[in-house]
């Protein structure tokens, strides 16, 4: 029996794909399997191709990606449009929709051929047990069951759940739908190794949901009571999610005119004292960028979530890429520096998301966090997450001493000073964009300056040592070294792990806080290191080059870079690791040999 | 959190504080002024040219903060880029002197983060009406109470002297070296062809009457509007300076104008360029409810079912 399977359902807008991938997960949660499911659409409002990827395991899941050890088709045109998304292998098993008309041995494939078809009468068996077309994605998840044995009896119960209220003709049709598409899958047998592993005993049901709404959950968590916003895709979900419970702690959302004012109602009331965020994509961003600059000088806690997408402009606004990094580092003008995360799951969203809320108000900064469309839009099972563990920071107050003769801008030696908010008796005080002296008042001193720019970087050297936001993975002295962040370090941990078990002396560091440049993490990482790559869904490799700008690494250290949207495989990464084992071996014999000519 | 000493907001948010509280704060004010308008005036220097008209409109709104008796720490005071951008940090109130044309939107957000502080707003023609003009519709229709005044002068004074989105078509300046090509913003039309409900025009030619306008803006429940025809004494045409003001300027009150007449207020509105009426142009009678209200509204409903935030990940339980 197989650990680990990969569904990849595809149809037409109306055909139920997503909603039967949504069945499929939240069996695989409750039954305590580990899963993530992906969705794709074409670019219609409705309508149009749908598409789904479930990945099931029984060990933790670290990546949606990788070919499919099943391929569901509804219809032959919607499924060939995901290309690279649904990678089918002679090993894939096609199930298909027998009216397409499509014969076993001719699948509209190319280049590959398929060894386990099955051509199943889907719409004609939705038809006859529940009396509508509709079942169809029913019936498909009767089969999936059926063959692997997923979700047998949790199916059900979502079913009459979920066609509850349409009443009991509707339910019962569907139910029977299931049973066809079980039935079938019966009198059908497939071999022993091609079903699906129970979860290992012991796993506990567990939660389930997406980037998106994690992030929302934790800005509630760290006590968020402002979002400022404007809908763009694919960070919508945050500010939804937000609307749908902000106010029930008091908290206020703004649907903004623009990005603009999104966020400068967000910086304004983190002026008035209270935590606030923003969150956007790309193009976003770019509006956004002034405000997070007048957020840098005038010391103002700010969370800026840039869920990433293609770029650059509109680029793909569906699809993941990672090549946000160079404007989330640098893009305001003046010196400035601000901190800058990413998580690399569904999961890691809470712990990082809670962190820029932390972060933020520490060190009294606008913090950006990077997601991507990939980990915002996935539903991932997760176990559950000990909030009881987590810290909360608030900013620095200042103390009745120091309201006496209050320097808001006081050059500490930590750089960090006390602030206050209006409403605070004595704490008064000119904020502003323009530079000024500690008590904040406008200044045009080149001195001044120089000790404030001095101050504002200065505050964040402690930030640096942060070892904790930081992860490495297999043996510290192994001379190849991986380095990936963001959703793609899901895959480059699964291509360590394959390494591994291949005898490859391979590790991998994934940096959680990717500005300001740890230098000393790096250098320590790379120290043993020999060959290296940074594994990374850009065109250019952006952290590669930022981290380069820091830290001189080894000169065989270099970049696997590849643009957004087909998400970087483990397999493939996997490759180039062998490549990199292959070339440190051939250096080494020829170094033996000089040694043996001397 | 003690009872904050606020007529305007008394009177329309009834959460901030019992009945009791409120009249008896009311009372107070009136009996004994709590401050001088030179509580809000700060020891910092403005940076404005000798004869500014914006001098006059920092002394008019201490003088109408003084009015309404708000502690200095009770208000924050936001503005944007330009001459006049320079004047909160010359009260005493807490002051963010923000970027160009984006006042408007940190001000909101500081008034939803904490509906208890008296928030006044302060822009220019350009930061108001050109880089910024995009914001003052939304404001509008969310009537959130902020007081706006902004200080038209006409001319981008800062950067010396180039045309603004209220110059004079014609008018000859060092970015318009032939003339402009273009018709200028009217700031009263545009804020009444939005809906504002609270719309005044005042110049510190007359400070007085600039003051009450002020306070009246202020005391107004929702979004206020106040244009200041500000001259610009090193940039600005000789028939905008303060004395020719005073020989052109009309109080709306001579002109037995009701400001609770909308049709009347928009035909005056269109005379903006060739007159100068001074006062409350329009006060909606029936102001509309404030977003705040509606936020606080919707908090003491909503309140009840906000479970620990420790347990917020429960929701996450699949079913």
């Amino acid at each position: 029996m197989r650990e680990d399977l990969i569904i990849g359902i595809a149809g037409s807008g109306g055909d139920g794909v997503v909603s039967a991938g949504e069945s499929l997960i939240t069996a695989a949660a409750l039954e305590g399997y580990h899963a993530i499911l992906t969705k794709s659409f074409g670019s219609q409002i409705r309508g149009g191709e749908a598409s789904c990827r479930l990945r099931l395991s029984t060990r933790p899941v670290l990546s949606p990606t990788g070919p499919l050890d099943v391929a569901v088709v509804l219809n032959w045109d919607d499924f060939r449009r995901f290309g690279g998304e649904l990678p089918v292998q002679p090993a894939t098993m096609v199930i298909y929709e027998s009216n397409t008309g499509v014969l076993p041995d001719k699948l509209p494939l190319e280049g590959v051929t398929p060894v386990v078809t099955f051509s199943v009468p889907i719409t004609q068996l939705a038809q006859t047990h529940a009396g509508t077309d509709k079942a169809k994605n029913i019936v498909a998840l009767g089969l999936l069951a059926g063959w692997f044995g997923i979700g047998r009896e949790s199916v059900v119960a979502g079913i009459r759940k979920k066609f509850g209220k349409k009443g009991a003709t509707v339910v019962e049709g569907n139910v029977r739908a299931f049973q066809a598409g079980l039935e079938f899958a019966e009198l059908h047998p497939v071999k022993e190794e091609r079903k699906m592993k129970a979860p290992q005993p012991g796993q506990k049901m567990k939660l389930l949901t997406d980037g998106n709404d994690m992030c929302a959950a934790a800005a509630l968590f760290a006590g968020c009571t402002f979002f400022g916003g404007y809908p763009i895709t694919p960070s919508t979900e945050i500010m939804q999610f937000l609307d749908r419970e902000i106010w029930k702690y008091g908290g206020t959302v703004l649907q903004a005119e623009d990005e603009i004012a999104g966020v400068g109602a967000a910086v304004g009331a983190s002026f008035a004292g209270k935590k606030a965020m923003t969150a956007t994509s790309g193009p976003g961003m770019s509006l956004k960028t002034e405000m997070l600059g007048l957020a840098s000088i005038a010391e103002l806690p700010l969370v800026c979530i840039n869920v990433q997408r293609g770029g650059p402009s509109t680029g793909m606004p569906t699809k993941a890429e990672q090549a946000d990094l160079f404007q989330a580092a640098f893009s305001a003008h003046g010196d400035c520096l601000r901190p800058v995360l990413a998580p690399t799951s569904v999961a890691d969203t809470f712990g990082i998301t809670v962190e820029a809320f932390n972060l933020a108000e520490y060190y009294q900064t606008p913090v950006i966090v990077l997601s991507d469309q990939d980990i915002a839009q996935r539903k991932e099972t997760i176990d559950p997450i000990d909030t009881a563990k987590c810290q909360l920071v608030e900013r620095r107050r200042p103390t009745e001493t120091e309201l006496a003769n209050f320097a808001r801008f006081k050059l500490s030696e930590s750089g960090i000073s006390p602030i206050s908010h209006p409403g605070m008796a004595g704490g008064n005080y000119l904020a502003s964009g323009i530079e000024h002296n500690e008590l904040g008042r406008p200044t045009a001193s080149g001195e001044m300056h120089a000790q404030m720019n001095e101050k504002r970087f200065r505050k964040f050297n402690s930030l640096k040592n942060r070892r904790d936001l930081f992860v490495v993975e297999g043996d510290p002295n192994a001379p190849i070294g991986l380095v990936s962040w963001g959703s793609v370090a899901g895959a480059a941990l699964e291509a360590l792990r394959l390494a591994q078990a291949e005898g490859l002396h391979a590790k991998l560091l994934v940096p959680k806080l990717l500005y300001p440049v740890a230098e000393q993490v790096y250098q320590d990482f790379f120290a043993s290191v020999r060959r290296g790559l940074f594994i990374e869904q850009s065109f250019q490799g952006q952290l590669y080059r930022l981290v380069r700008m820091y830290v001189d690494l080894p000169p065989q250290v270099k970049a696997f870079a590849k643009s957004g949207s087909n998400p970087i495989q483990p397999a493939e990464v996997l490759e180039r690791l062998r490549e990199l084992a292959v070339a440190l071996q051939n250096h080494a014999n020829s170094h033996q040999r000089e040694a043996v000519a001397d | 959190m003690p009872t904050l000493i606020n007529a305007k907001q008394s009177q329309t948010e009834h959460e901030t504080g019992s009945k009791e509280e409120t009249i008896m704060s009311i009372t107070e004010s009136i009996q004994a002024p709590r401050f001088q308008a030179g509580d809000f005036k700060s020891d910092l220097k403005p940076i404005w040219c000798p004869g500014c008209g914006d001098f006059g409109v920092v002394t008019a709104i201490t003088r109408a903060l003084a009015a309404i008796g708000r502690p200095s720490h009770e208000i924050a005071f936001v503005s944007g880029i330009g001459c006049s951008s320079r004047i909160p940090g010359y009260t005493t109130a807490y002051g963010f002197n923000t970027v160009h044309g984006r006042a408007l939107p940190i001000a909101q957000g500081i008034k939803l983060a904490n509906p208890e502080l008296l928030v006044l707003v302060a822009s220019g023609d350009g930061d108001g009406f050109s880089i910024g003009g995009g914001h003052v519709a939304h404001v509008i229709r969310r009537n959130i109470d902020l007081t706006y005044i902004v200080m038209d002068n006409q001319i981008y004074g800062l950067t010396k002297g180039q045309l603004s989105p209220t110059s004079q078509r014609g008018r000859k300046t060092p970015s318009s070296n032939f003339g402009s090509l273009e018709e200028p913003v009217n700031p009263l039309l545009y804020v009444m062809g939005y809906g504002a409900s609270f719309v005044a025009q005042g110049s510190p030619a007359d400070m007085a009457g600039l003051a009450e306008i002020i306070e009246a803006g202020i005391r107004f429940p929702g979004f206020a509007f106040i244009n200041v025809q500000s001259p610009c004494v090193t940039f600005g045409l000789e028939e905008q300076q303060l004395k020719a003001q005073k020989a052109k300027m009309q109080s709306l009150e001579s002109l037995h104008h009701d400001p609770a007449d909308r049709a009347r207020a928009t035909e005056l509105a269109r005379d903006y360029g060739t007159k100068l009426y001074t006062g409350i142009l329009y006060r909606n009678p029936k102001p509309p409810p404030t977003y705040g209200q509606g936020v606080s509204e919707r908090h003491q409903a909503l309140k009840k079912q906000a479970v620990p935030r420790q347990e917020i990940l429960n929701r996450f339980i699949p079913n």
